[in-house]
This record gives structure tokens, sequence and C-alpha cells, in this order.
């Protein structure tokens, strides 16, 4: 298996993984956790693929670098915006379960 | 390559053990912990600089984020809140392993087998990244730059108490 397959095949996992505890959590902060976790396997998929996928260029580019850089940003800012909501509907609710969030449901 | 057969195997452990730890506090730790391994990653892969902004934004600022929210929103009856439900077990796997079969499937037929050649000059030079970053991309950084302020007054915003204002 090639570093660049092996990086892929992580990234994978950990998407899949993040996926999961998206489905299955039910604490809103934990939801959470999950997207951080796939948020970082597709900043290892650009950095997998500036490594490895630029084989035999004069001059490697720099966009996967950057790409993960402004992720990684917006990923900050994600969690704090998400943080913030989710203090705001504890103090509404006395808790994150997310499956107490039915005053909408008709 | 034997760095990372090693690390890869310890990133999934740690991701694994966030997914499935049924205390909130452990599984923020795990994460931490996993997303302190990807910065190493990234630090044995050649990005250094990427490596430390993936230390001190994710596991110095995102992680203790999310545990001292997990600290200040405890559930009065943590032993319900932190039950699984069989139902949404069922649905996550039906989910997400067709997810990673078509993935991995995909991989493993789009990546070429024989070794690539790593390329040697593929090293990030700070000066090279500065100058890129506020040249070519200055337009994405101001982006970033208004997002940030509206994030931080959004959040001040969000978490402020509305009732101990008025009182």
């Amino acid at each position: 298996m090639t570093p660049l397959a092996l990086l892929l095949t992580l990234s994978c996992v950990l998407f899949t993984l993040g996926l999961f505890a998206v489905l299955t959590r039910r604490n809103a902060i934990l939801i959470l956790v999950g997207i951080e976790l796939m948020l970082n396997a597709a900043n290892i998929n650009f950095i997998a693929f500036w490594r490895f996928g630029q084989a035999g260029a004069e001059a490697p580019d720099m966009i996967g670098p950057m790409f993960v850089l402004f992720s990684i940003a917006i990923a900050a800012a994600e969690a704090a915006v998400g943080l913030a909501i989710i203090l705001m509907v504890f103090r509404h609710t006395r808790s994150t379960d997310l499956n107490r969030l039915d005053s909408l449901h008709g | 390559m034997i760095a990372l057969s090693i690390l890869i195997p310890l990133i999934v452990l740690a991701a694994l053990g966030a997914i499935w730890k049924a205390r909130p506090v452990h599984s923020a730790l795990f994460l931490a912990l996993s997303l302190s391994l990807v910065a190493v990653l990234y630090l044995i892969l050649g990005a250094d600089f990427l490596g430390l902004i993936q230390f001190s934004v994710y596991v110095g600022a995102v992680a203790v984020l999310i545990v001292f929210s997990l600290l200040i929103t405890r559930p009065s009856d943590e032993t319900k809140e932190i039950a699984r439900r069989p139902q949404s077990m069922l649905a996550g796997l039906l989910c997400s392993v067709p997810v990673l079969a078509v993935l991995v499937y995909a991989v493993s037929f789009s990546t070429p087998t024989e070794e690539v050649a790593a390329a040697d000059t593929a090293k990030i030079e700070l000066a090279e990244l500065g100058k890129t970053l506020f040249t070519t991309h200055a337009p994405a950084v101001m982006a970033v730059a208004v997002m940030l302020t509206a994030v931080m007054i959004g959040a001040a915003l969000f978490a402020r108490d509305i009732n101990e204002r008025e009182s």
C-alpha cells in the first residue's frame, strides 16, 4: 500500500467514525466532536495529496496547506458558535440532549 | 513509512475512543489525543507549520473549549443522558458502514499501485507561505478576518445571559 493510499484510507475511516458519532450521539457537544473528526479527515486528504500527489512537479504548489490553514480557522469559528448555541439551548432546557429539543414539533 | 504505519492505528484508536466512550469528558479527551496525533502526522509529512497550527488551535483551543462546555452543561441525570438507544446505533451503523465501504472501494481503485515517489521538494517554506498568503490569497484572508470578527460578536451575543443583564 502506498503512503497516499494509506493516508486516504485513514481519512475515510476518520470520516466514517465522525459520521457514526454524529448519527448516534444524543449530547449536542459530542455531536460537535464527531464534526471535528470529519473536518480533520478532510484536512488529512489535503495534506496527503499535497505531499504525495504531485511527484515530479517542478515547483510544488501550496494550495493544499493553504486550504488546511483556512479550514482550521473555519473549524475553530464553527466550534465557537456551535458551543455558544449549545450553551444557550442548555440555559433554556437545562439539557444538551437533542432529543428534547422538540418544541417545534406539531 | 514505518512511522506512518505506527501512527495511523493510534489515530484510529483515539478516534474510536472519542466516539465510543460513554462519559462525555473522556470522549473529549480522546478527541484531544486524536487531534494531537494528527498534528504529529503533519509534522512527519513535512508540514511543520500546519502541525503546530493544528496543535495550538485544535488541541489548545477547540478541545479545551469542548471540555469546558461539557463541564458547564452537566446534565442532572447523567446516567440516563449517556445511555445509547439501540435504534440509533442501528441507524448509525446502517448509514456509516456503506459510506466507509464506498470510500475505501473508491480509494483502493483510484490510487496508483506502484510506489509513488514522495516529492522531496514538498516542504513548507514559511516565508513563501506568508508571501502567498498575503498576495495571492489576500481576499480569502480578509474574508476569514471578517468571519472571525462576526463569529466573536455572535458567540458573545449567544452566550450572554439575558436574564442577568435585565436584573
